[in-house]
């Protein structure tokens, strides 16, 4: 038996799936001061649902994979460890300077930001290594026991370490870390040339600061966890999602906390890549979820996992870089809480305020007065007042239809019903424009791609989402609404392994390039025999980044093979670059030497075959409850009017029968919308796959 | 979306839709320009824009550009394309420099492309600007501040020409250029980027038009204008009445007079009518020198300055600058400067003058407007470096972006610690100091920001930023024109001056040696320039500055306990606290007296 575990915001969902391999679903609040209760409140739920003791349900499970927002949380709150950052000497102020670059270049209302350790906690070390790697000033090692003796005597937490070109040569940043642990004894520090061997001081500055920050904090919590766990009756294995979309044992994420920042959401894209593969030969998936105050989207194209360097914590430019790669996923502000407005000029927004868990819409009676998203959806009758998260919490459809009267459908002079389909109207767009720049900005046609929609309120509005991009198919799985928890049972153990090699495509250095490679695959392989014994099975993905002379972004491209023998596997991947950058950027180069830059080799050990062609109950969900629903009920439709739908009972749907909207189809945790122009079926993969 | 007849309105839903997707196209564009550029000022720096004009020459979008790239200029830039090109084609791109038919300077190549549909009309136009790191001067800099002349200066002036007909570059155009512009494999690839970003812009806009319908597009765009000016019309009713001059003065140079150029900006704002007025024609005649603004500077400067100043949620369009009436003087040294006067630094020093004074001068109609000045460009640490790479033996040019601040106090904050300029708006990068030392063979010694620098204020402005850096096994020529050593960024409304810059060569044995202010100079190996470039001036009286601030301030060493106490009448303690009844005393509040 497995347990994957993702605790969000507001819920923590959770995931069995039991030794049939039937997956059961579940949903326990999340409490934000301790987040390890919400872990044991869902597996509780479970254990009740399940006829056992929560200590027989633990006993049987064998892993227990978790995703968790505790590590983003504290770096919002500000409840990190008191860091101090230790850097070259003549250079302290590489996390205030940042890269420069601004958004809203004429807002002077918001601040700069503070860097994310402050000027006050920053010491800098005599030293400098130049950028050929040899040493141009050397280390003081007297000074660095002085900055040690400082820390002391301002209880630092953790302490930071990132020296310019660390990554050429590592000997002065290793030995500070040796002077640490002689005289700081029981600090966790961090040298940035081990996290993120990476050119550009601050994005390694800024990882390393991130990570440090963490390391106090993460170790307590997954300590905590682990602990808890044991004492309930676990005595699998607990592991711990990262933000590059793979899971590493928890004592391991404890070393480098940095990558349990997008734990969680970095699961979306790996279910619904799955939910894809079983309904859909699009070659691309776009995968939305939605959440209360943001839309989380992502592309997976031709079955790759997209990554990004450029990770935000907070707005670009005015929050923190983690200097990272991670699954490229894009946030923006829209969800169901999301506010809608109309401003001085007459103009609708919706977002990117939010009502927030809490007060929330304001149907959920708990002192919200602006309408949302949510609001619309339940005036459009959309959402049923009466069977909200199965019934468990009544919603007020009168205080939602005068807010939106008061606030929007009164200044726009149009009626209450117009103007909650506009609010939705807006909301899609906004949610449009998020995954036009991750596929019409990347010059991907959504015509060729199947959305995804994740999350309880994906249902609302992905028809419309979908109609508007020019995607042919929609797929709402089963396990929507936990979508991060499903995709944690069909992750891998995984490592990125990265090397920095320097060679052009007019004089290609085969050998070179053969021993990095050599190099990279024994790494994966030693994974592969440490964390990954025990896999089903594994495999290894190469990749080159790769550039025109004199750029210095880098585009990403796969290597067939894992070593070069012969002049055509080089003309191969000198062409993948020229097709790749002409199909981003529009243009392309023939007559510009290629310079290839970073070399990549991911290894991935496959924890259990997640079954793309499902026997039986065999990774599908399995429901105990009984309940159906059937009739009509009226909606409105912006553009066409008040239509009655039919109602539908996702869980119960006979699989492969056609309809035709306008329906709705309900199950305890989503509701689905569909209108007349929308054919949708449930396939046999327990999936609702629909056609704009 | 469904296509509506050209009568049909837009609701507000529709409106916001459409100006998504516009916005949308141009940072899409700017995004290409930024990952395939070749050169550092485009692909390290961001130094480059986007936007999208209405067939009838009207900016449309502009997304994330930089100011003074595109406020006012590519509406002339567009006109004269098609003045020159009265029959537009699909697949025809022009290329565009010239400060006397709406370029902003010289280094600014600029790609125009017109958006024609698939009855041939001409629909929009786009332009992707980008400065480039050479553009075939007489000397390696894009910022020639002595030129007497566009002929000293030594430009190639392209006039709105074509360079490309049926998506086929005209490659005697290119030959040329690649003849005459030093590293032309760099100037190639930046070329090239420049195209990608139009054709990606037209890939969008073409397949928009398909979608929603030209006239659809044409409804949302008259709308679009209107809904701007209504939103600038409620804009300047907050602002008070009045009439206010300010002048702001930009250090001498060779070719000009002995005490500098003076800025003069009168800003009259008329509520009643929603409209303000900036006075730009008591100003001195064009100079021989490089600093003249061309036409598009000194429009879009006196629009930062009034941008600056007001509702930053205030869209930029051709809506909301009909609000906007500028007075120019022809043949001005700001104004309409005529060929062949040079305007070689247009965009940068007696630009940044004009918006400084303009914001100021709104700054004295009323508390919470306008802002002080902001830090002056161009210092050593932005220097254009040229020399021979000895690990290659190649020959580079680029402009680097090592460090600066120039931040300026604002009503309500304090400064954006990285504009780099006014006209920038803090929208270019800083140079990663490891990324520098790999492309140039240059090694930075120090890079820090300098305590007790900043312009004080209710709102400070930034700190000032010492940079310390020289070439490695090899010589270096490096070109800047810094402006803010004599004539150092007021502050507004009480607001202090932030300190001088400076410009320094630190000699082998270890001497500082004062650099002329527009200098173009070898260091040899062993030297380094030092550049100090100031932050901006303060807004309001530091005096009433929250004690919370100047103590954060004192702890992260920005500013010392003595200058807290002296400028800022906050007393701090030892231990970073605030003493708040000696504070009291410090600002003689009689309560504790």
């Amino acid at each position: 038996m497995r347990f994957a575990c993702d605790t969000g915001g507001t819920f923590t969902d959770l995931i069995v799936e039991d030794d049939q391999d039937r997956l059961h679903m579940y949903k326990a609040s999340t409490t934000p001061a301790d987040p390890v209760k919400g872990v044991l409140d869902a597996l509780a739920l479970a254990a009740t649902d399940m006829d056992l003791s929560l200590a027989e349900l633990l006993s049987r499970g064998e892993m227990l994979i978790h995703g968790t927002t505790h590590a983003i949380n504290a770096i919002i709150t500000g409840t990190t460890a008191k860091t101090a950052f230790l850097t070259t000497a003549g250079h302290p102020d590489i996390l205030v300077l940042r890269e420069g670059g601004r958004i809203e270049p004429f807002n002077f209302v918001a601040a700069y930001p503070e860097p994310y350790v402050p000027r006050a906690l920053t010491f800098e070390v005599p030293e400098r290594i130049n950028s050929a790697g040899t040493v141009h000033t050397p280390l003081d090692e007297a000074a660095v026991v002085n900055i040690a003796d400082t820390l002391r005597a301002r209880s630092v937490e953790s302490v930071a370490v990132c020296l310019l070109w660390s990554i050429s040569n590592p000997t002065h940043e290793l030995r500070v870390g040796e002077l640490l642990d002689q005289h700081l004894p029981g600090v966790p520090f961090t040298l940035s040339h081990r996290l993120n061997p990476a050119l550009r001081e601050y994005r390694r500055a800024s990882s390393t600061a991130i990570d440090a920050s963490l390391k106090p904090l993460m170790g307590r919590y997954l300590g905590g966890l682990t602990e808890r766990l044991a004492d309930a009756g676990f005595s699998g294995r607990t592991l711990v999602l990262t933000s590059q979309g793979g899971m590493l044992d928890a004592g391991d994420v404890a070393q480098k906390p940095i990558h349990a920042i997008n734990s969680g959401p970095s699961m979306a894209p790996i279910a619904g890549r799955h939910y894809a593969r079983s309904d859909s030969d699009a070659p691309n998936v776009i995968i939305a979820d939605t959440g209360g105050t943001t839309y989380d989207v992502s592309l997976v194209r031709q079955g790759r996992i997209p990554l990004t360097k450029e990770t935000w914590i907070g707005q670009p430019f005015r929050g923190h870089m983690t200097g990272f790669p991670s699954i490229d996923i894009k946030s923006v502000g829209a969800g169901g809480g999301s506010i809608a407005w109309v401003d001085a000029g007459g103009l609708l927004h919706v977002g990117p305020q939010s009502s927030g868990a809490v007060p929330g819409p304001v149907c959920y009676g708990a002192g919200g007065t602006e309408p949302t998203m949510t609001d619309a959806c339940l005036t459009l009758g959309y959402v049923d007042p009466d069977n909200f998260l199965g019934g468990t919490m009544q919603l007020d459809s009168a205080a939602a239809a005068k807010a939106i009267e008061d606030k929007v459908a009164g200044p726009l002079g149009i009626s209450l019903l117009d103007a909650a389909g506009a609010i939705v109207s807006v909301a899609t767009e906004n949610m449009v424009q998020a995954i036009a720049d991750i596929t019409v900005n990347q010059g991907i046609d959504p015509a060729d791609s199947v959305l995804i929609g994740g999350g309880g309120a994906a249902g609302l509005n992905s028809v419309a989402i979908a109609r508007r991009l020019g995607c042919p198919n929609v797929i709402i799985p089963e396990t929507g609404a936990g979508l991060s928890a499903a995709g944690a049972l069909m992750s891998d153990l995984t490592h990125e392994y990265r090397a920095t090699f320097f060679t052009t495509s007019t004089a290609f250095d085969d050998d070179g390039v053969n021993r990095v490679l050599e190099e990279l695959r024994e790494q994966c392989q030693t994974f592969v025999d440490g964390p990954g014994s025990g896999a089903e099975s594994h495999d290894i993905e190469y990749t080159v980044e790769a550039r025109y002379a004199s750029q210095v972004w880098e585009i990403e491209v796969p290597l067939i093979d894992s070593t070069f023998a012969n002049a055509e596997q080089l003309a191969k991947v000198v062409e993948d670059f020229h097709a790749t950058h002409e199909q981003i950027f529009a243009i392309r180069d023939p007559g510009s030497v290629i310079e290839f830059v970073g070399w990549t080799a991911t290894a991935r050990c496959h924890v259990r075959p997640f079954s793309h062609e499902q026997q039986g109950d065999r990774g599908r969900l399995h429901t105990s409850r009984g309940r159906s629903v059937s009739g009509t009920r009226t909606i409105y439709f912006g553009g066409v009017g008040q239509v009655d739908a039919a109602l539908y009972d996702f869980e119960t749907m006979e699989s492969s029968v056609v309809h035709r909207g306008p329906a709705i189809i309900e199950s305890p945790f989503t509701t689905v919308v569909a209108d007349a122009e929308t054919t949708f079926q449930r396939t046999a993969s327990g999936s609702l796959l629909m056609q704009p | 979306m469904t296509n509506t007849s050209m009568n049909d309105q837009l609701d507000g839903a529709q409106l916001a839709i459409l100006a998504n997707r516009l916005e949308g196209i141009s940072s899409k564009m700017g995004n290409t320009l930024l990952r395939t550029g070749r050169s550092g000022v485009l692909n390290r720096a961001k130094d480059f824009s986007c936007c999208i004009l209405t067939a009838g020459h009207d900016l449309l979008a502009v997304a994330e550009s930089l100011p003074i790239h595109v406020l006012s200029g590519p509406d002339i830039m567009a006109a004269s394309m098609v003045e020159f090109h009265p029959e537009l084609h699909r697949g025809d791109a022009f290329l565009h420099n010239s400060p006397y038919h709406g370029c902003s300077h010289p280094a600014d190549h600029t790609i125009i492309m017109p958006v024609v549909d698939d009855g041939g009309t001409h629909r929009y136009t786009l332009l992707a600007k980008a400065h480039q790191a050479d553009i075939g001067n007489s000397i390696p800099t894009t910022y020639h501040g002595t030129a007497r002349d566009v002929y000293e200066e030594g430009a190639l002036i392209f006039p709105a020409v074509k360079v490309m007909r049926d998506y086929e570059t005209i490659d005697d155009i290119i030959r040329m250029c690649q003849m005459r512009i030093r590293v032309p494999d760099q100037w190639y690839g930046d070329f090239l980027a420049m195209l990608g970003s139009a054709l990606i812009g037209e890939r969008e806009l073409l397949a928009l038009g398909a979608e929603v319908g030209w006239d659809t597009l044409e409804t949302f765009t008259n709308q679009w204008f209107e809904y701007s000016e209504k939103r600038m019309i409620d804009a300047v009713r907050e602002v008070p009445a009045g009439v206010h001059t300010a002048h702001s003065t930009h250090d001498a140079i060779p070719g000009t007079p002995p005490e500098g150029i003076r800025v003069t900006s009168t800003v009259s704002v008329d509520p009643e009518a929603a409209m303000i007025d900036v006075d730009l024609l008591d100003n001195a005649d064009q100079m021989h020198c490089g600093l003249n603004v061309s036409e598009a500077c000194t429009r879009t400067a006196a629009y930062i300055g009034v941008f600056n100043s007001i509702d930053h949620t205030v869209p930029k369009n051709a809506g909301s600058l009909r609000r906007i009436r500028l007075h120019l003087k022809d043949g001005g040294v700001v104004g309409i400067p005529r060929h062949p006067i040079s305007c070689s630094a247009s965009t940068t020093n007696l630009a940044d003058r004009i918006v400084s004074a303009t914001q100021r001068a709104m700054a004295e109609l009323g508390d919470g407007f306008g802002m002080g000045e902001v830090g002056c460009f161009c210092p050593p640490s932005t220097s254009v470096v040229s020399g021979v790479d000895p690990r290659t033996n190649k020959p580079y040019v680029n402009q680097l972006f090592l460090g600066h601040t120039a931040g300026a106090g604002a009503p309500q904050q304090d400064a954006w610690l990285t504009m780099l300029h006014v006209g920038n708006g803090g929208m270019c990068f800083i140079d990663s100091v490891e990324l520098d030392e790999v492309y140039t063979p240059i090694h930075v010694r120090t890079r820090r920001l300098v305590p007790d620098s900043e312009g004080a204020g209710r709102y400070r402005g930034a700190s000032a930023i010492e940079v310390e850096f020289g070439p490695v096994d090899c010589r270096m020529e490096a070109g800047f024109v810094a402006d803010g050593k004599i004539h150092v960024p007021q502050g507004a409304r009480g607001g202090h001056a932030s300190q001088p810059s400076e410009q320094l060569k630190r000699t082998g044995a270890n001497d500082l040696e004062v650099l002329d202010q527009c200098s173009i100079v070898w260091v040899e190996d062993g030297e380094a320039l030092v550049s100090v470039a100031q932050g901006g001036g303060g807004y309001g009286d530091p005096r009433t500055r929250d004690p919370e601030r100047v103590r954060h301030d004192v702890s992260e060493g920005l500013v010392s306990r003595t200058r807290a106490a002296d400028v800022y009448a906050v007393a701090i303690t030892e231990d970073d606290e605030i003493d708040v009844e000696q504070t009291a005393a410090l600002r003689g509040d009689r309560r504790h007296v």
